[in-house]
């Protein structure tokens, strides 16, 4: 088990290093940089030679990636040109920000969609299942943007909840919590609910197949109830598809979520990282892609352990690999 | 198992409910009360902006929030008033002009303290123009505050009298101190002695750090979320019935990437006003949400920047590519602008709200904009036999021109990603010029790429923005003059490539060097001319500046230029 653990920790450090490393050398490749950007037209040759020798975007890019990954080895990810911060202090609060947000959107998802997904997976027919089954249709086919842009303006006609942003500039009378709870519901809703929406679909199949199972027949006509046979054993064994995805999701969405982080101005990983890509930030844009390997390597790590909680085969399996 | 989920989950679901239906109130502690004027005191605004700052030193950055930062936090000493263009006294409550516009003695107020209680005197002047010339800082403001490319010298001949002495005789000169904020030298001095004044102040500098002339203090600052301003106390400027400016208690800029967020919040009154004017899109909403009463919508007229069409003029730009031939070519461009309909250009691009403009000034530049400059007919016909003068006909009937080498008459143009409007006008652009049998492939790339590719005179055609600075043409030198960084055309020429250009250069240096106001008129009258003429930029059309705000904000000083409605923050009050 161990040197399973050991593996999956080495594919992640390669991984973390392979993209933030690929993303670093894209953004240097394309055409302008921090200080074109930055400066507009009008400054001078001489100026922006200048600025250019300042952030080292004067060097080749070999000798630039060298220093960077000396500094990467030493933990120190380089200086955020634009804000004029290391790079690693500005992931781990913006990161922090984002896993409230990712946490909260996927407890809601989970609560809603598998409870759901068993509900329609375990019936034929009906009124009910109908309607849950194209709720989850046409969420899933509504992208975050729009799910997000619908939800804002709804927010700003009723005037219930904040459009954007993550605290109010004044704590109100509920104190700290309840103000972030309440900016929480736009964006955590507009990621939960195609989120819902897909685990309510993948639950719902893999129960349709789980209740024909001769385990689960032969526990009916032994006389246990049916909805103690559906809510035990049936969705412990329907469970494994949810699980397989799960760490991704976990992962994609501890990356951060660009459309929804920005359009509620959810200060977010994903609105970093947009922000470090429009102004050619390339050390931050290259940890916040890091971050992000990072996290989808944890989601994967936590997917796995997830299946084999669910399946004890699967942990058989590794160990026997292993 | 199942059961205890959905408690969870309904538990969860009513929390946040709950939370959303609550109290929707934030508790503003304000100074409250009103005016000898009746303009109410105290209250807070909450302003959007785009991005987050990108330092809180205004020499480190020329983005528009840490540009918000500084006019809030620090003060100048002259300020350029955007309604008038009058210059107005700030820190400088007065100036005298001598040797023929080469000096300029400023006398400083005596009343005027920082933040901190520390005295404001000469010494703080002289600081500010030793950090913005320091080489070590390598400060942005540096190239807007020289005159032919050479520094002023100050100096202090009492601890409330400073002398400026240009290079030259320069007619505008008052006008450059506008954008030099006045920093503490007892703050600062020891980092622009030991090399780091640029990092100074930077975002992880405590607010309270923070000193100044200005309005107000930065007391917040939440990355990715919001900066909160806080009047200050001891700021120098009073209202006109000699009370305490500013009237408002606290500024909250709320950073707001989305538009469309921006919007909504402004709509649904979670907002006071924007910092920018809105897009053409955004019209019809809010001026249904004017009407509902539920925003004021304010038509601040005639921009005066109009985006820019040009080719790459530079001198062997095209190696030997036989395109060479025509592309640098006067008679093209002066076809372009035949050839594209300029009103049907500003009902595409901003959906009617534009005028035709055939020059580079617009109508809102009112003292430097020359309406006898002739106005280019839209003539499809006319532009198409200026392209056959120069060698472009079709030769094989397909509706579309081909040189004498029968080699297709195409270009690219390159414009700016992620911005409507370029987007938009390129593709107006395209449209129209096929009409004459022109072939133009629109690229579109990040701001940073096209502006890489201008640098290194890498492209064809733009279309982009070339926003001048300031009204007054003087302060454009970059511009005009061949030697200029602005000069978008071929930039930094060492010596005037045409001769019309070298014609510009003589006009501008004598209309820069004049100090009779009607007599620089005239001279600029024909540097438009000139430039009319051969038109290495070509103009279409400049939009209408619409902006918004709630209808709560009063005390306004509206102005087409940036922050329309907020220039001068200390005189913006809030009904509370």
């Amino acid at each position: 088990m161990i040197r399973y653990f050991a593996r999956r920790l080495a594919f992640a450090l390669v991984l973390v290093i392979g993209v933030s490393s690929a993303t670093l050398m894209l953004t240097r490749l394309a055409p302008g940089d921090f200080i074109t950007e930055s400066l507009g037209t009008g400054a001078s040759q001489q100026t922006i030679a200048q600025q250019r020798a300042r952030y080292g975007l004067d060097k080749s890019i070999g000798a630039q990636y060298r220093d960077w990954i000396a500094g990467a080895a030493r933990l120190d990810l380089g200086y955020s040109m634009q804000y004029g911060r290391p790079v690693r202090d500005l992931i781990p609060e913006r990161a922090a920000n984002t896993a409230i947000l990712a946490i909260t959107a996927l407890l809601f998802a989970t609560l809603i969609g598998l409870p759901l997904g068993v509900i329609t997976g375990s019936r034929r027919g009906g009124a009910m299942a109908g309607a849950i089954r194209a709720a989850s249709l046409v969420l899933l086919s509504m992208p975050p943007l729009l799910t997000s842009l619908f939800l804002v303006f709804l927010a700003a006609r009723t005037g219930w909840l904040p459009i954007s942003g993550m605290r109010s500039a004044t704590v109100p009378a509920g104190g700290a919590l309840i103000d972030l709870l309440r900016h929480l519901v736009v964006p955590a809703a507009a990621i939960a609910l195609p989120l819902a929406a897909m685990l309510e679909r993948l639950q719902a199949q893999a129960m349709s197949e789980v209740i024909r199972a001769p385990f689960v027949l032969a526990t009916l006509a032994r006389g246990v109830p049916q909805s103690r046979v559906l809510w035990r054993g049936a969705l412990k064994a329907a469970l494994r598809p949810v699980a397989g995805v799960y760490g991704l999701v976990i992962g994609s969405l501890l990356s951060g979520s660009f459309a929804v982080e920005v359009i509620t101005a959810w200060p977010g990983l994903g609105s970093l990282m947009l922000q470090a890509l429009r102004t050619r930030d390339i050390y931050l844009v290259a940890g916040c892609a890091g971050a992000g390997a990072l996290f989808l390597a944890c989601g994967t790590l936590v997917s796995d352990v997830a299946l084999a909680a669910v399946d004890p085969r699967v942990s058989e399996m590794r160990t026997e690999r292993a | 198992m199942c059961r205890q989920l959905f408690l969870a989950a309904v538990a969860a679901i009513c929390t946040i409910a709950g939370a959303a239906c609550g109290s929707n109130t934030t508790s503003n502690a304000t100074t409250a009360g009103a005016s000898r004027s009746g303009i109410p005191r105290g209250g807070e605004l909450l302003v959007s902006v785009r991005s987050e700052p990108r330092s809180f030193n205004r020499h480190a950055a020329r983005d528009t929030t840490t540009s918000l930062v500084s006019n809030l936090t620090q003060s100048r000493l002259v300020r350029v008033n955007q309604a008038t263009q009058a210059v107005e006294p700030l820190l400088a409550e007065s100036w005298t002009t001598e040797d023929q516009g080469r000096q300029l003695t400023l006398s400083l107020r005596r009343d005027v303290v920082f933040s901190d209680g520390h005295p404001f005197t000469a010494d703080d002047v002289l600081f500010a123009f030793e950090s913005v010339y320091d080489e070590k800082t390598g400060s942005v403001l540096a190239d807007s505050l020289q005159e032919g490319g050479k520094k002023l010298q100050v100096s202090a001949t009492d601890p409330y009298t400073v002398v400026v002495t240009f290079p030259a005789a320069f007619a505008p000169g008052i006008r450059l101190l506008d954008s030099l904020p006045i920093l503490p030298r007892h703050k600062l001095e020891g980092a622009l002695k030991a090399g780091t004044f640029r990092k100074a102040w930077s975002l992880d500098t405590q607010p309270a750090e923070i000193v100044g002339l200005g309005p107000f203090l930065l007391s917040e600052y939440q990355p990715g979320q919001r900066l909160v301003f806080t009047r200050n106390p001891k700021y120098f400027a009073k209202a006109p019935d000699g009370g305490a400016l500013p009237y408002l208690d606290r500024v909250v800029a709320e950073i707001i990437p989305d538009q469309s967020a921006e919007l909504l919040r402004l709509e649904s009154g979670q907002l006071d006003m924007m910092t920018s004017e809105i897009s053409p899109e955004a019209y019809a909403p809010l001026k249904r949400a004017a009407d509902e009463g539920r925003v004021k919508l304010l038509d601040l007229g005639v921009s005066r920047n109009a985006d820019a069409f040009w080719f790459n003029l530079k001198p062997g730009a095209f190696g030997e590519d036989p395109r060479a031939g025509w592309l640098q070519r006067d008679e093209l461009r002066r076809a372009i602008s035949m050839a594209v309909d300029r009103k049907l250009f500003a009902d595409t691009v901003f959906f009617g709200a534009g005028v035709p403009v055939y020059g580079p000034e617009t109508p809102a530049n009112k003292i430097w904009y020359w309406p006898g400059l002739p106005q280019t007919p839209h003539d499809a016909a006319a532009a198409k036999q200026l392209l056959a003068s120069i060698g472009l006909s079709d030769r094989n009937n397909d509706g579309m021109l081909e040189d004498a080498q029968n080699r297709p008459a195409r270009f690219t143009l390159l414009t700016q990603k992620g911005r409507p409007n370029l987007e938009r006008g390129a593709a107006v652009i395209r449209d129209e010029l096929k009409k004459i049998g022109l072939t133009v492939d629109v690229a579109a790339l990040d701001a940073g790429a096209v502006i890489d590719q201008l640098l290194h005179a890498k492209y064809e055609a733009l279309y982009f923005n070339a926003d001048k600075s300031d009204l007054d043409p003087g302060t454009n030198p970059d511009f005009w003059f061949s030697f200029g960084s602005a000069h978008m055309w071929n930039l930094e020429e060492k010596a005037p490539v045409t001769d019309w250009e070298k014609k510009i250069d003589e006009l501008m240096a004598r209309q820069i060097a004049t100090l009779d106001e009607a007599k620089r008129k005239t001279i600029y009258n024909d540097v438009q001319k000139i430039f009319y003429e051969h038109q290495p930029i070509v103009y279409f059309v400049a939009p209408r500046i619409y902006v918004a705000h709630s209808s709560r904000v009063m005390n306004l000083t509206p102005s087409e230029y940036r922050p329309q409605l907020f220039w001068r923050p200390e005189t913006v009050a809030v009904v509370h």
